[in-house]
């Protein structure tokens, strides 16, 4: 008790010194004329008597100061007047103070900003129920050249999976994609996911209104019920409890609302519509052939990832024996869902986090430098201090402090930019960046802010704070003048800092550089189109007979669009080029039985429209184009692209012959045509081999396309009339547009997004450093200018002057970047993946890196060297 | 190394501490002069008090509620803070008492005991 009141007084005391003492004073006072009185009556005289008395007391001050000791917490005093102090040098040079918060400040909220992205995408765990036991199952195939698309799987496989598997609580498979949804007489592009019974158990979520789908639900056929999203139940039906039991119509067929997903429920990408999938006909060989679909599970608690892969590969095993014909080769991969989610994003994302940390290391050492040459300005102050007593221990921290009311100032603002520029920063990330919504600064971020001003107030704070206690009292009066003298020890730190300057920028600047230069490698790669000034336009039409009503349509508007001012040529197809998204197998002269469907080569199968090679300037190199009798009841046609026709008929001609692709039809088709290589799924891959079939033909296929315009001017301008001319024909058909230039772009957006944050990283630390040479040449030279005069005085010419100077300058400039280069060597093969056509190790950005980084720190040097050559001995003499 | 320079401290100022109680307690009021002056009367020579160092003493018992400090004027008319020992501070006393007796009585035996 005694002991708990004391403490409190003494932090009342602490934070209020001043309260006692009037009080003290007066108590002093009074025992010293208690002990003058004394020493009177024992007959000294009044002078003496009161020159004992003090005698006696002892130390009047030094009592005091024990006094306040014993009362507050002496040190939580000091740091208090620690901060007034600094706060009241910061007054007194506000330029500098300033220039300093507004650096630090643009670090930190550069960190915060960043690793709040990094925190919604990467750490924060997914919002579901138990979200580290959702785990995604996909296939991969052995030998097989280009396996399924994003390892998809076949729904005859999972229910295999699911009847076998004890690992998982549940399991479910789902497919999701952008279609047309009506409501009353309104259509439009919505995301759907096709889901099988078990989908919404599996994330533990349940159903803000109604109920999720029954089992008697889960049957053949197409789907009678539907669940929308809280946003899309809110839009459409003004409200959660309205939209129960309203209907809408999926694939031209009526589906009753039966339940409502929560708001932040959306799985995958952004779904905002889910019907259930049709129960798959397990005995048809061909499903097991295709891989349409996606697979999602939740891990049975205490059931670890392992367990669940080794039991999935055996299951994956008996398969294989149990179908050679579909299965051989076909493994099973289970992964955690976030890290699937995530699994692109996060090398990139902690790169970035890296590389601006290292910003900010940079920019520390910076001010460090700066802070380093004021504290050499400060020498007197500190040796003064520490002459009229001041501890060693005491003025060091006094630096710190310092150090740390500035990294607070610096945090607090750095925040305030952050929150400003969050906004900024992630519409610069580009759209296929998971979570991004959910990114914000909560009190993940704001720990890891007051860390990163902590740290960075500590590495400002220890090169002056280190100079400090190295003080010498004795020279705190001797020395008296305005000019000081550095220390070796002093000089030694600042070129040391310099040092990691310039290593850190030639590691920023040699990942800037990869980065920058396999952008424009990707930007160079010939793409086999041309994709300026081409208008998409995204259309569905659905009829419960997809065969006449859809194709006529896109004829028909194909027609109308044709005969419209500023088209220069117009075509239709399944998949935009970048948007690749149906793979396959063909065979040339062979039509191949059911049990052999392994033994074709892999293509890309695409359905487009006459018209369309020239649209998006894909060149004929042989043959014919599509044209008006490559209709429903003629004979089968097929184009070729390049690729293909080397790969199946080597040094042959492939027109006239027949091919057979694993698509909506095993039918023979006649090759006419072909046509030149593009890059299916954007610049970084490969042209693969690729079929094209006329879309009068596959009526099944052809009902979902996407125009291709090219235009003589903006092809957006051309965007109303289209619409118009659509709904002149199906008023209820869903369109959007977009530009080929636009879809192009979302290829290497990513990339780009890379190579500009870290350029413009590396610009900032290559500027940072530049001045960081800049500052500890033009300081050596105001140090050494009285030098320098004597040496002119005595005929030394400027060539020597500046071989002095730049001796010990450029020893320093080499070894930073030596280490800098040791460095990088070491960190940037961890870019690796993120690189296209540039090796890590890539010469010509080393030798970019290394010959920009030498060039400006020279003329750095040179600019404040040059002009200690001109000093007029006379004027630098009289200095002294 | 810290903790037993800590313990060090602690007793030496406990020492300091049980003893301004102890005079407070027999003597009664009194102010810093007075305990001083009674301290170095009764303990020379083997003490010589710097008066000064009383003052720490006096404000940790105070802000424990042990002793509690009023002005008033002495038989010389001088005005002087007066001390006086609360009830708590009476029973500190008697606690911090048995602590030092079991304490210097260890001590005296391990001393005897390796001498």
């Amino acid at each position: 008790m005694a002991s708990l009141r004391r403490f409190f007084l003494r932090l009342v005391n602490a934070f209020r010194p001043w309260r006692a003492e009037p009080d003290l004073d007066r108590e002093l006072a009074s025992h010293l004329q208690l002990l003058e009185d004394d020493f009177r009556r024992r007959g000294l005289s009044a002078e003496e008597a009161k020159l004992a008395a003090k005698r006696a007391f002892g130390g009047v001050e030094h009592t005091k100061n024990r006094h306040r000791d014993a009362r507050g917490f002496v040190w939580i005093d000091d740091i208090r007047r620690d901060a007034a102090y600094a706060l009241r040098a910061a007054r007194r040079s506000p330029g500098f103070a300033l220039l300093a918060l507004a650096i630090m400040a643009l670090g930190i909220g550069a960190n915060t900003a960043v690793f709040s992205v990094v925190n919604a995408v990467l750490l924060k765990p997914l919002p579901y129920q138990n979200p580290e036991r959702i785990v995604t199952l996909s296939t991969s195939v052995v030998g097989r050249e280009t396996g399924p698309i994003r390892g998809q799987i076949a729904d005859a496989d999972f229910e295999d999976w699911r009847s076998q598997a004890s690992s998982f609580d549940a399991m479910a498979y789902f497919f999701g994609r952008a279609a047309s949804v009506m409501v009353g007489e309104q259509a439009e592009y919505a995301r759907v996911g096709r889901v099988s019974g078990a989908f919404f158990r599996v994330f533990g979520v349940q159903p803000i209104a109604g109920r999720w789908f029954d089992t008697n639900e889960i049957k053949p056929g197409p789907p009678t019920v539907a669940i929308v999203g809280a946003a899309f139940a809110q839009s459409h039906f003004g409200g959660i409890h309205e939209a129960i039991g309203r209907t809408l119509r999926l694939a031209n067929r009526s589906c009753v609302i039966v339940g409502v997903a929560p708001a932040d429920f959306a799985f995958p990408e952004g779904t905002e519509v889910w019907a259930p999938l049709p129960l798959p006909d397990i005995a048809n060989p061909l499903r097991r052939g295709g891989e349409n679909f996606r697979a999602v599970a939740r891990l049975n608690s205490g059931v670890t990832l392992e367990h669940a892969q080794s039991e999935m590969t055996a299951i994956a095993r008996r398969l294989e024996q149990q179908y050679p014909d579909t299965n051989t080769g076909r493994h099973v991969i289970v992964t955690r869902l976030h890290d699937q989610l995530v699994g692109d994003v996060r090398l990139m994302l902690y790169v970035l986090l890296a590389a601006v940390v290292l910003v900010l290391l940079i920019a520390c050492t910076n001010l460090a430098t700066l802070l380093l040459a004021r504290a050499t300005a400060r020498t007197q102050e500190m040796n003064v201090r520490a002459a009229l007593g001041a501890s060693r221990e005491r003025i060091v921290r006094q630096m710190l402090v310092e150090g740390l009311v500035h990294g607070f100032c610096s945090g607090m603002l750095g925040l305030a930019l952050a929150l400003a520029g969050l906004k900024t920063l992630v519409a610069l990330i580009p759209g296929n960046v998971p979570r991004l919504d959910e990114v914000a600064i909560d009190q993940r971020v704001l720990l890891f802010t007051l860390v990163v001003s902590v740290i960075a107030s500590v590495l400002l704070a220890l090169a002056p704070a280190f100079q400090a206690s190295h003080v010498q009292p004795e020279c705190g009066l001797r020395q008296g003048g305005t000019r000081s003298v550095d220390g070796n020890g002093m000089r030694r730190t600042r070129e040391g800092l310099v040092v990691v300057q310039l290593a850190s920028s030639v590691v920023l600047l040699a990942a800037g550089g990869l980065l920058i230069r396999s952008f424009l490698a990707l930007q160079n790669i010939p793409l086999g189109f041309q994709p300026e000034r081409v208008l998409v336009v995204d259309a569905t039409v659905a009829t419960p007979d997809p065969r006449q009503p859809a194709t006529l349509f896109f004829r028909d508007l194909l027609a109308a669009i044709s005969k419209v001012p500023g088209v220069v040529a117009a075509g239709a197809t399944m998949a935009a080029p970048g948007r690749v998204d149906s793979t396959g197998a063909y065979w040339i002269d062979y039509v191949p039985r059911p049990n052999e469907m392994r033994t074709g080569r892999s293509n890309v199968n695409s359905i487009v429209a006459p018209g369309t090679f020239t649209a998006l300037g894909i060149p004929l190199v042989r043959g014919r184009d599509f044209g008006d009798r490559d209709v429903r009841d003629a004979p089968m046609t097929a184009i070729v692209n390049q690729t293909l026709a080397r790969q199946a008929l080597p040094g042959q001609e492939v027109i006239g012959h027949k091919i057979v692709c694993a698509f909506d039809t095993l039918k023979p088709m006649t090759i006419v045509g072909v046509v030149g290589d593009v890059r299916q799924a954007g610049p970084a891959d490969e042209s693969r081999p690729e079929c094209y079939m006329p879309y009068l033909q596959h009526f099944y296929n052809g009902a979902t396309l996407s125009f291709v315009i090219r235009t003589a001017t903006d092809p957006m301008l051309l965007a109303e009339t289209v619409r118009r001319k659509a709904r002149g024909l199906v008023p209820s058909v869903p369109v959007r547009f977009t530009t080929l230039d636009a879809l192009t772009a979302q290829n290497v957006a990513q990339p780009r997004f890379r190579a500009l944050l870290i350029g413009a990283f590396a610009a900032v630390a290559l500027a940072l450093s530049v001045i960081g040479v800049f500052g500890v040449m033009a300081y050596a030279v105001s140090q050494r200018t009285a030098e320098i005069g004597v040496r002119i005085a005595l005929g030394a010419t400027p060539g020597q002057i500046l071989r002095l100077l730049f001796g010990r300058a450029s020893a320093m400039i080499a070894i930073g970047l030596a280490v800098g280069f040791v460095v990088a060597g070491l960190t940037t093969r961890f870019l690796g993946s993120l690189l296209f056509a540039v090796k890590p190790t890539d010469p010509v950005t080393y030798v970019g890196v290394a010959a920009l980084l030498a060039g400006t720190s020279f003329v750095a040097l040179y600019v404040p060297a040059s002009r200690a050559t001109r000093v007029d001995p006379l004027v630098a003499l009289r200095q002294e | 190394m810290a903790s037993e320079s800590k313990e060090r401290v602690e007793l030496l100022q406990g020492t300091l501490d049980l003893i301004v109680l102890r005079a407070l307690h027999t003597m009664g009021p009194q102010h810093a002069y007075g305990l001083a002056a009674r301290l170095e009367q009764i303990a020379q020579p083997s003490l010589t008090l710097n008066q000064g160092t009383l003052y720490p003493a006096l404000v940790r018992l105070e802000q424990k509620g042990w002793i509690k400090g009023t002005w008033q004027r002495t038989e010389s008319n001088r005005e002087a803070k007066y001390y006086t020992i609360t009830k708590a501070g009476v029973r500190g006393l008697e606690k911090q008492t048995e602590r030092w007796r079991r304490l210097a009585g260890l001590v005296d035996k391990l001393l005897l005991n390796e001498g």
